[in-house]
Order: structure tokens, then sequence, then C-alpha cells
């Protein structure tokens, strides 16, 4: 066969000149030849196809049974997995910013002076007791007895000091949160005292946060690899952007012992994999669940528990208060009246509640303002052509959000806005697009983002914020409100603020995102409120049926 | 050996030329890892302050060059934002990646090949016809639809026979091999059947096109029936042609395999690359696609010389230079 044919490899030269030699002519040699050559069965492809039924069969056969699921004796499990949705890509708290971090390694890990709780309130944490001076600038922390780290290093007044002075000198992530912080100094070994130069009615607060962190300063090791802490787990494997295996920490001082050995960390990002872990009892708990899957499980009350929680997830549609057009607070008022936020809630599943202003429910200072700005088309309408623009002369507006958020969010906007004349060019981009275009560059018409972070109002306070929004009266109240030694004068002049923001209509607050968890029947002690920012594990247990 | 030396001078040039592609396109893409690990809540001095200490705010050919010095002694550096070495870091992923994809191609090459020669064999409209559909459909199925279609049927708590597992890689790893398998068995059946339907299509063309210039008519007349001239001498001579196309679908399903990867939540290769990418964790990135391009390259020299393995007349040709058969 070494031979280059010709352009047409004649096969007249040696098959029977009686045959037309045309390629596509079979079998050309004449019957009784074809009939005397060994044929083979006429069809082996049937017994092929046979066969592989018959392999496949077997195949599946042998996994099923290697897979089957191992009977598990009913009782208290020493492993618990849970699947979560963003995964963190490091675990380097003090640097990397991202509630991912917050959510698994605050109060799991990492333990900070004081934690909140599961109604963001202030509670004990390393420090037992504080006390507060009158005057607002001193505040007097008395640490627990006998603390340790994970390492069995001691945990002291001089750590907390330690982590403190790190965090201002090195201004860590969140560092410009410890607002009008002036000193910390230990005491004695279990008291510390932190001055202010100003009041800041934040201020315990934030220490519940990363600014609260106590760190071992006596140890060394690679804070985006590993974490040494106090807190009732310690992290035995990371994956990055996949999953945590964290243990019952050996060592641990306190009163949240963790109750369950093991617990696996695996972070989905397909929505649709993640249901599938749940239904095939790869993990026992889900959170979030998107509300639109969630259904499957709702319907089987037997087995699985689903159930929503409060959070601090605000969906930020920004108006760019130094824009061409957004700068018109006709424009901004119209959008705000146009917008159905029932028509939003409802498509995606119908657990979130409507927020009208920039202080959701759980945050000191929250009002329900939904009143002010409700669904009226008509207005909008009259709005929009006192500005000179309606469905006959439509305004072009540009609208960038990171994909994150999907595409639906977008659609839904546009449409909503053709309807009182504006034509809503939307962009769905990658988050660090949007980091550079919207936050740092502020270039852009509208933006939507979901702002998770409680405690935040300072945003509307801050004229260099992304949503250029300056309004001195606003600055004025949100000082107040910091100097304020009073609780309730605080809330209270948190409260006006927040509606004369939501007056001015620098945004609309499209929902108060609350996340679904769901979960097999019989496990307990997993945090329902706010557990995308925090989640506390030592309670959690699973007790298998 | 002319060949192969001029292979392997072409080899790193491209490299080079690649790995100046990337940094530039890399630096061209909005946003840095600084502006990431800062996040929506800090103060521009921080995003600053992370660049310095990141080593951004240098110059940019002294940042390639000292990239280029590291690789010149075989290390890739350290992902910026989780702090391990690339190298190691793509390796985990490709522990998952690669069997994927030997895998998906052994299913694709079990369909795509007999249904191929089936193909060519049928006799009758009908047939044909039914072979042309066959491809076409299964060339057609997006591979999300037909993973969620297997899950639906196969996977463990949701499908109707439910026995496979239809998420995740075990934590083990390859430690536990059985489980490891079997969580690759589903995706590696949604990304072969349809890159078994473009193996099948393949396969009838080149044995078309050999049936078409004589090779099988010659075997035929010299004793054989249609099957087993197809079969002994069409497939012998449509080898080399094959090789190059499966090796180039090995190549090209490294990234092709992402959206398998997503919905079957396995950390490969793909999934890490986006990840790297959105996070503008350009050492990362850097890494990750000069070793995806030098083994694209490295196939492609494989290919080459496989064919020349298989193709005798290849070596016979004079002076080693190529010729067409």
């Amino acid at each position: 066969m070494a031979e280059q044919p010709g352009a047409h490899g004649r096969t007249g030269a040696t098959s029977s000149p009686t045959a037309p030699a045309s390629p596509t002519n079979e079998a050309s040699t004449d019957a009784s030849l074809n009939a005397r050559v060994k044929t083979p069965h006429r069809r082996p492809w049937a017994w092929i196809a046979v066969a592989a039924v018959a392999v496949v069969a077997v195949v599946i056969g042998i996994i099923a049974i290697v897979n089957r699921p191992a009977t598990q004796q009913a009782g208290r499990r020493d492993t618990v997995t849970i699947g979560l949705k963003l995964a963190p890509t490091n675990l380097d708290i003090r640097n990397q910013s991202g509630s991912a971090l917050d959510q698994i390694l605050i109060g799991n890990v990492y333990e900070g002076l004081v934690a909140r709780d599961e109604n963001n309130q202030v509670v004990p944490a390393l420090a037992a007791s504080w006390e507060e001076s009158a005057d607002g600038l001193t505040y007097t922390f008395h640490l627990n007895e006998g603390m340790s780290f994970s390492n069995g290093d001691e945990l002291n007044a001089d750590d907390v000091v330690w982590s403190i002075q790190e965090l201002v000198g090195k201004q860590y992530h969140d560092a410009s949160s410890l607002t009008n912080f002036g000193s910390i100094t230990a005491v004695d070994p279990n008291t510390v005292e932190l001055r202010l130069s100003a009041p800041n009615s934040n201020l315990l607060w934030t220490l519940a946060g990363r600014c609260g962190l106590v760190f071992d300063q006596d140890a060394e090791y690679d804070m985006k690899t590993e974490a040494i802490g106090s807190g009732p787990y310690l992290v035995s494997e990371f994956r990055a952007n996949d999953s945590i295996t964290l243990k019952a920490n050996p060592n641990y001082w306190g009163e949240h012992r963790a109750a369950t050995e093991t617990v696996v960390v695996r972070y989905f990002t397909d929505d649709n994999a993640a249901v599938n872990a749940l239904a095939s009892g790869d993990v026992q708990v889900l959170a979030p669940i998107s509300e639109n899957l969630a259904g499957q499980f709702a319907d089987d009350p037997d087995h699985y528990t689903v159930q929503a929680g409060d959070g601090t997830d605000k969906y930020v549609l920004a108006f760019n208060g130094a824009g061409e057009h957004t700068s018109d607070p006709r424009i901004r008022q119209a959008i705000r009246y146009a917008i159905d936020h029932e028509e939003l809630i409802a498509s995606r599943g119908g657990a979130d509640a409507p927020l009208g202003g920039p202080i959701p429910s759980l945050d000191p200072g929250y009002e329900d303002l939904t009143d002010l700005y409700p669904h009226d088309v008509d207005k909008a309408l009259e709005l929009m052509a006192e500005a000179g623009y309606g469905p006959d002369n439509p305004l072009t507006l540009r609208l960038e959000y990171s994909n994150t958020y999907g595409t639906d969010l977008g659609d839904q906007l546009r449409s909503q806005l053709a309807q009182i004349g504006i034509d809503l060019q939307v962009e769905v981009v990658e988050f660090s697009t949007w980091l550079q275009d919207v936050y740092t560059n502020k270039d852009y018409d509208l933006s939507l983002v979901d702002h998770n972070e409680s405690h935040d109002f300072y945003q509307w306070a801050d004229p260099e914020y992304y949503y250029n929004y300056d309004n001195p009266e606003v600055q004025s109240l949100y000082a107040q409100a910091l100097a304020a030694t009073d609780d309730a004068a605080r809330d209270d002049l948190l409260r006006q603020a927040a509606r004369m923001v939501s007056e001015d209509a620098p945004a609309d607050w499209l929902f108060n995102y609350r996340i679904t968890t769901a979960w097999v029947n019989g496990v307990e002690g997993f945090p329902v409120n706010l557990n995308q920012t925090q989640l506390p594990l030592w309670n959690l247990a699973y007790e298998s049926e | 050996m002319r060949f192969v030396l001029r292979r392997l001078l072409l080899f790193v040039v491209a490299l080079l030329a690649i790995s100046v592609a990337v940094f530039a396109m890399l630096r061209v893409l909005p946003g840095d890892v600084a502006a990431v690990m800062a996040g929506v809540n800090s103060p521009p001095e921080r995003v600053a302050q992370l660049r310095a200490e990141l080593g951004l705010d240098r110059p940019l050919a002294v940042q390639y060059l000292d990239w280029c010095a590291n690789l010149l002694h075989g290390d890739l550096g350290a992902s910026m934002l989780t702090g391990r070495s690339v190298s190691e870091q793509v390796g985990v992923r490709a522990s998952i990646t690669f069997p994927l994809i030997t895998l998906g191609l052994l299913v694709a090459l079990v369909i795509g090949i007999p249904l191929g020669c089936a193909a060519t064999l049928a006799r009758g409209h009908r047939a044909r016809a039914a072979y042309r559909l066959v491809s076409i459909v299964g060339g057609a199925i997006p591979a999300l639809w037909s993973g969620m279609l297997l899950i639906l049927l196969f996977g463990r708590g949701v499908g109707l026979i439910g026995v496979l597992p239809s998420q995740g890689f075990p934590a083990a790893g390859w430690g536990a091999p059985v489980q490891a398998l079997t969580s690759l068995v589903l995706p590696a059946l949604s990304v072969g059947i349809i890159v078994g339907a473009g193996l099948m299509r393949y396969t009838r063309s080149a044995l078309g096109e050999l049936a078409a210039s004589g090779y099988i008519e010659m075997a035929m007349s010299c004793g054989m029936t249609r099957t087993q001239a197809v079969r002994q001498v069409g497939l012998r001579l449509a080898m080399p042609q094959m090789v190059s196309v499966v090796g180039l679908t090995f190549a090209e399903m490294i990234t092709g395999v992402m959206v398998i990867e997503n919905l079957f939540a396995l950390p490969g290769l793909g999934t890490g690359l986006v990840t790297d990418v959105g996070n503008r964790d350009l050492i990362a990135v850097q890494g990750e696609l000069f070793m995806l391009a030098a083994f694209f390259l490295l196939i492609g020299l494989l290919v080459d010389l496989a064919h020349r393995a298989l193709d005798p007349r290849l070596k016979a040709s004079i002076g080693g230079n190529e010729v067409s058969a």
C-alpha cells in the first residue's frame, strides 16, 4: 500500500472489466463471487449493541452496589456537611474582603472581643463584660479567664492590644470603620482599656466584626492558608474556592464547645448542583438555597425544613448623583415610582422583604419607608414629562452590574422602566470590571449591587462614595448619631437621616434579600438569620432518624 | 531528527510569544487584584497600599521580567490570592480535569468510531439518513442539557435510576479511587456523547473519502468484503487523520468541559481559570494559561510525531520533507 495512488485509483484494472468502475458502486464483482466469500454475520452491529447494553447494565449494577448509601445507624453523627455559595479564595481575614470569610471564620475559628447574636445585637465573647464611661470616650473590657488559642498559647490582654494596634497601624481591612480610635492599653492581664478621641456609638458593633478579632502574636503561620484562633473550631483543611473542613478545637476554653466533631463546608457556584447535593444527602444543610428551587424540599416536610431568615442584604439600585441625567431629581424619583417591587420579589420566589430606604429591619434606625415611593406609573410619567422625556421621546440610561446577580433583574428593570420612557441599556459585567467602572471611577448612570453589610449607613454620609450623594444635613445627622451616647437618641437620629436619604431618591432599594435555608430534618442549631455574614456553628448537630 | 529539532525550536518561540501576549492582555483588563481584595468598603488608600504590597505598582517590564526569571527556575510563582504555588494548584485541578477528559474521550471513541464506520457502510437511504440524524442531533445537544438530562436519569437522590453521584469530587480525591471514578462517570458521559457525535462525523467523512479514492475497492477486489475492507484497510488509512482530530479534541476539551465541571460541581481547570480571571489573580492566570499553552503545543508535537509513525509514506518521502498524502 506504499505506492502513491493516482488521482483516480482505478479499480477497473483488477476488478472484473464488465463492471462499470464507478467509485460509488459497491461490491462490483459478480454475485457468485460475492456469495462464495466467507460472509461474516450480516449484522454484527446488532450483537455489539446487545453486548454493550449488557455491559452497561452490569456496570450500573456494580456501581449501584458500591455506591449504595451506607446503612447509617440512627443517632448522633460526628460529621455534618453544609453547602454554602460564596467561597473564600484565601483565609487572610485581615486583608481579604468579602463576607465569605466573616461568615465561616468569625465565631468559629477566630473570636472577637464581643460578638453579634442572631438579632444583630452585641453579646459577650472574649470580653465577659464591659463598661462605657459617661462621656462615651473610654471603654473598659473585662476578659474571660483561662483563654487559649488552638495551638495552646495563652490568650490575654496583650494579644487583644497587639491585634488592635496591628489593625490600626497596618490599616488592615475594615480598619477605617474603627472611627475616632485613640489608643488601647492592657491594664492587667484580664482588662483592656480602649480610648476614643470622640464618641462612636457604633464602636461595640464594629468590634463584633473584623476589627475586634484577636490573633496570637506569638504564632507564625501563613494567614492565607491557615488559621490559628481561639474559637470552638480549627481549620483542618482548606481548598480555595471549593471546601473547608473544620474540626473541633481540642484546646477550646469557653462554653461554646463544638457539638459536632467535624463540619465540612462545601461551596457550590451552581444552584442546581447545590440542590442535587442536598437531595442526594451529600450535604445536610444548604444556605442559601435559591427560593425558586426550594419547592421540592418545602413540599416534603417529612424529610426537610425550609425557612427564610432575616438579613441585612440590601439590593441597591444606585443612581449616579453626578450623572448627566441622574443628577435630575425628577428622573430619579420617576424611576422609583416606576419600579414594581412586588413583581420583582414575586419573581424571585416571594421570600424577600420590600425595603424603602437605606436601613434594613435588623439595623438600628429602621423604619418602614416603603410608602414614600409607592408603585405609581402615572406619577412617574408626569415627572418624566416635566424632565422632558416620555415614551415617545425616551431617555437612554445605562445600568451596569456584576454577573453574580444573574440577568433576570436587569431584564425586569428594563421592561418596567420602558413603560415610562426610559431605554435602559443593561450591561452585566464581571465583578472586577464593576469595581473599576462604578466603584472606583464612578462612571455609570445606574448600578445594582447587594450591599450585605450591616450598619453601613456611613455610605450615605460620605460624599466620596460611589453614589456621589452629597447632602450636608444627612452628614450632620449621621455625625450626631455616631456621637450619641444614648442608643435611643442614636436610633432616632439615624431614622431621620434614613428618611431624608430615601426622600432624595439617590437610589432605589429593590428589596431586602432574605436568605432561604433548607436542611434535612434532624439537623439542629443551624442559624437562620444573618447566616451569610456570620455563621456560628458550635451548636450544629445532626441526629439521623 | 531535523524535524523534531525544528518543532522544538518553534515550541520555545511560541511559548515566549504566548507569555508576552498573556501578560499584555491581562493588564488591559479593567480592575486589578488589589481592588478585588479590598472590596466595596475600603477607601482608595487601602487599594493603593495593597497594590504596593503585591508589587503591582512597579513598571510592567520589571513585573514581566521578574516573572520570566522565576519561570527559568521552573517556578510559576504563587497565586496572589490563595498564596499557594500555581503549579501545585494546577496539579490539584488537573487531577480532576484530565481523568474527566480521558474518560470523556474514551466514551466518545467508543461511540464515534463504530457509528462512523456503520454510517459509511450503511446502504439504503433510510439507514444513511438515520445515521446522519444521530450525528446531527448528537452534535447539536448542548453539553449542559445532556448533563442535566443524565442527572435526572441517573443522579443519586434526584434521578429515576439514581445510582451515580451527580455533584462534587470526593474529599479524599484519588485516595478513594472508586468514589472518584464514579463521580466522573456522568460528567464523562455527557461530554463523551457530544464529542462522540463529532468524531462520528469525522470518521464517516474520512472513510467516505477513502472509499471514493479507490483503496477500498482495491481491497475488495483482492477478496475482502466491503465491511472487511472498510474496517481493515479504510480505518488504518484514516488513522493519521483521526489521530490529529482526537489530539486536538483532547486539547480543546481542557477548557471546553468547564460548563460540565460547573454543573457537576467539580473543581477542575476550567472553573479555576475563570475564577482566577474574575479575581484578576494575574500570577495565577499567567501560570495557568502558560501551562495550558505549553500543553496545547505539546499535543500538537505528539500528533505530528504520531502521524509520522502511523503513516510510513511520510518517512519514505525524501529528505524528511512533509508530503501531503
